[in-house]
């Protein structure tokens, strides 16, 4: 574990050094608001974007990727091998990855997830700017421990570089005039951890997270399901900004000579109508209302029980992305506290 | 850890089609070997996922027993993309196969020794067809075996030959019964439920096993409590879209629980409380 | 097997979806070595009256074309509607919101009289005939006409998004339209377009015509939130869905 201590300017200077080896993805403008994107040069580098529309997820599963090609009956799986850079992922994104990695390396391999993920250095990045719907400082995510191969964090005026792992190591590997930070800097981005854990929470949360699947336990047949469905358009919006979604489609695809093609796997979402429908015709969850609910079960409960920690990092993706205005974790969850 | 070196869990293995027989107007019968020589080392109630390539993939019931190992069958209903292409194809024509996936039949530990009681209804004989047979091909190991069958018609009945069989088979009950007869029919008419009463069992020594269409569930767990069978001895295999096999796509889901991983072959006693499985 | 034989007819429209396929450019030769075109009147100088795959692109509005449709049905094998105009009617029904009368006066004035000018309410195909498969959108994808022709050849059942624009459109990492104050009909919109209309900062037109349950009792209760009318979301969707029975 190394600290260095760099200006915006040598952090940009970094950039350009790694972009000439390797692709990086970081947070560039896209109209008003904030995405990943592929880097051309370190100017159109964001470090101070309140959130980004979609969640860097999207370099490990992409919407759509391609699993196997095939010719004839015979398969080939397809495997995205490129290492990248992934430039200024906030907490509360880097915990749902750590949540993600968990699904997919846990009982069957996922090797095309996998692949990229381990072909991945992570370079974290401390919230500068919050963004109006994030409640991550409810969920324990608006600072993270350890997961990162490199964290940033801005203290005044200059940068506090946490290098962490071997990755990270590679990384700043052959920057000229490194300067080591002082322990005092480095001591001093307690402070911007307990600001960001105190002011990130647009929302307030009344249970307490460990009380949350109990209160999903008792609360099947509550309300609040009822009355928020009935305003659900079934569109999916929540589910596709979600970093901790991960539920997926595939299908085949055909090139002209009709005997080789693709199988594609693209996101899926269980708020979408067919999402549980079998051949035979039957729907499983075939009302807004119990597929409303599964999602909140989902992030409260069902995976929460496989990843160790609620499935929701407090992002906040969902509640801006949700036209009639539903989709706010906080809000389910203090309603059943409630009553 | 090196995802390199890992297998790809979603990668099909190429299968050829010993025999494609068509059974009724819906169902259609395949015989299957995987071109590896490996048997596909499949336990009772367990399924796999069947590829066309360009078409796509679903997951079937393995319908035989595991006692053959040298091929598996499966029979599959013509309802989707998949399964209408798989229709049309002939002997010798070739498949991908992933698997098998899932729970099966506790044919070793809690079956063994005790009375049976099967109840399929429809398709559900299909996943049940390989249990079966298991407890046939090795009869001993097991007390009373009672097998009903309900369809919709006498049409829609699978494996004639083999019911024809069991019918004769003077160590075990066969009961079937059709939704609505027609002319040739001679047997019993009526849902699957009306054939309960008429059983006796020892609730005490019975193993009741359980498949069906999604709604037929809840009747036959009715009757089955009438008969004073305990939710422990209860086994069903559930329907649901396990699309990738593998727990992680999503769609099999129930309640927290995946059809494909914790299921299709579910103790009663375990999902009674869960909301979504019945 | 032989090649399908396709013939391609068009009824009332602007011609922009053939034009579509036209558009495949090279990709037309891998086009034809699935099928055979027959009859079709924006690329080949053919006629027939021997086809397999009938593509209908434009609506119904008179009395004549339906008989024509009915004529094309009972020659085909497979009818294919092409477009918005002929799989849910699309712009042409904006006339169905006035009198066939007004309708005459205003478009043709003083000829409206004239025999050949007769109209009556524009209908979709599939309100006329037994439509196999939609290409839907205004114009069609042609990707997704690619995809379709290439099931129908492979015997597959084309896989067409039942959902609504937003999954596509957040796919694509636009900011919802509503973010911005205007009314998008994403939500209630079928997907399938890859969000064309979000994705160049337009609303979405709902022209490849709704999904199968709209919401639409929330569209109407969450238009207040977003400081709109009733009004305001109808005079959107009579564009390409007047008359469609949610409304």
């Amino acid at each position: 574990m190394s600290y260095y201590k760099m200006s915006e300017e040598d952090l940009r200077q970094w950039v350009d050094h790694l972009l000439s080896k390797v692709t990086v993805y970081g947070v560039q403008a896209k109209g008003d608001r904030f995405a990943f994107n592929a880097l051309n040069d370190s100017s159109s580098l964001r470090l101070d974007y309140d959130v980004t529309i979609l969640p860097p997820k999207k370099y490990f599963l992409p919407p759509k990727e391609t699993l196997l090609s095939y010719k004839g009956q015979k398969y080939d799986s397809v495997v995205d091998e490129k290492p990248f850079v992934l430039f200024g992922v906030h907490p509360y994104d880097l915990a749902a990855i750590r949540q993600m990695d968990k699904i997919f390396s846990s009982d069957n391999n996922d090797i095309h997830y996998m692949t990229r993920r381990n072909n991945a250095t992570i370079v974290a990045l401390d919230v500068q700017t919050p963004s109006a719907h994030n409640f991550s400082g409810n969920m324990n995510t608006a600072v993270i421990e350890g997961e990162y191969d490199i964290l940033l964090t801005k203290v005044d005026s200059s940068y506090v570089v946490d290098v962490r792992t071997g990755k990270g190591k590679e990384l700043i590997k052959g920057m000229s005039g490194l300067v080591t930070a002082e322990m005092a800097l480095v001591d001093s981005r307690h402070k911007v951890w307990e600001e960001n854990k105190s002011r990130l929470r647009a929302y307030p949360l009344k249970p307490s997270l460990s009380e949350i699947p109990g209160l999903l336990d008792k609360s099947r047949e509550h309300p609040v399901w009822a009355e928020k469905a009935e305003l659900c358009f079934s569109c999916g919006s929540c589910v596709m900004v979600c970093p901790t979604c991960y539920c997926f489609d595939v299908q085949d695809e055909a090139e002209w000579d009709l005997s080789s093609g693709k199988r594609i796997r693209s996101w899926d979402g269980c708020m979408l109508e067919r999402f549980a429908l079998v051949a035979g015709g039957h729907n499983f969850r075939k009302t807004k209302e119990e597929r409303y609910r599964h999602r909140y079960y989902r992030k409260g409960k069902y995976v929460a029980e496989k990843v160790g920690e609620i499935s929701c990092v407090g992002c906040g993706r969902c509640v801006s992305a949700c036209v009639p205005g539903i989709a706010n974790p906080c809000e389910v969850y203090n309603r059943l506290k409630e009553d | 850890m090196d995802a390199r070196t890992m297998k790809d869990i979603y990668l099909p293995e190429p299968a050829t089609l010993l025999e494609v027989k068509p059974f009724t107007e819906m169902e259609t019968y395949y015989r299957i070997k995987l071109d590896s020589g490996r048997p596909l080392g499949h336990k009772p109630g367990q399924f796999a996922e069947i590829s066309l390539a360009g078409i796509g993939e679903a997951p079937i019931s393995i319908s035989s027993s595991p006692v053959k190992t040298d091929h598996f069958e499966m029979v599959i209903r013509n309802v989707g993309n998949l399964t209408r292409a798989l229709r049309t194809l002939k002997d010798g024509d070739r498949v991908g196969i992933r698997g098998p996936f899932g729970t099966s039949f506790p044919v070793n530990d809690v079956m063994k020794g005790k009375d049976l009681l099967y109840i399929c209804g429809g398709m559900g004989l299909v996943p049940m067809r390989s249990v079966i047979q298991y407890t046939l091909d090795h009869r001993d190991d097991y007390g009373e075996i009672t097998i009903c069958y309900g369809t919709k018609s006498p049409s829609e009945r699978l494996f004639t030959d083999e019911l024809e069989n069991w019918g004769k088979r003077k160590d075990i009950a066969f009961l079937e019964t059709v939704d609505r007869g027609d002319d040739s029919w001679k047997g019993n008419v009526g849902v699957i439920t009306k054939l309960m009463p008429g059983i006796s069992i020892d609730p005490h020594k019975t193993v009741a096993l359980v498949c069906g269409p999604p709604i037929m569930y809840k009747f036959v767990l009715l009757e089955l409590r009438k008969m004073e069978m305990s939710n422990e001895n209860i086994y069903m295999s559930l329907e649901r879209h396990m699309k990738c096999g593998v727990g992680k796509c999503g769609h099999c889901q129930i309640n927290g629980l995946y059809a494909c991983q914790d299921g299709p072959v579910f103790k009663y006693s375990e999902i009674a409380d869960v909301k979504e499985a019945i | 097997m032989s090649k399908p034989r396709v013939a391609i007819f068009d009824f009332a429209c602007c011609e922009g979806c053939q034009l579509q396929i036209v558009n495949m450019e090279e990709e037309i030769i891998d086009l034809l070595s699935v099928v055979t075109p027959v009859e079709w009147r924006e690329a080949i100088s053919d006629q027939s009256t021997e086809y397999d795959i009938a593509i209908i692109e434009g609506s119904i509005t008179r009395p004549e074309d339906e008989e024509r449709l009915k004529t094309i049905r009972d020659r085909a094998k497979v009818l294919i509607a092409l477009g918005a105009c002929a799989t849910i009617g699309g712009v042409n029904k904006l006339k169905n919101n006035f009198g066939m009368d007004d309708v005459k006066s205003s478009v043709y004035g003083e000829a409206r009289d004239m025999p050949h000018l007769s109209t009556y309410p524009t209908k979709a195909a599939d309100e006329i005939v037994k439509v196999d498969y939609k290409v839907h959108g205004c114009p069609i994808d042609n990707r997704e006409f690619a995809y379709i022709v290439k099931c129908i050849a492979t015997g597959k059942e084309p896989v067409i998004p039942y959902y609504p624009v937003c999954v596509e459109c957040k796919e694509k990492e636009n900011v919802c339209r509503f973010e911005y104050g205007e009314i998008c009909l994403g939500p209630i919109t079928r997907a399938g377009c890859d969000a064309r209309c979000p994705s160049n900062g337009a609303w979405c037109f709902g022209c490849r015509g709704f999904v199968d349950d709209p919401n639409m009792n929330a569209g109407r209760e969450i238009l207040e939130k977003y400081g709109k009318t009733v009004e305001d979301l109808m005079h959107r969707i009579v564009l390409f869905n007047t008359g469609r029975k949610e409304e």
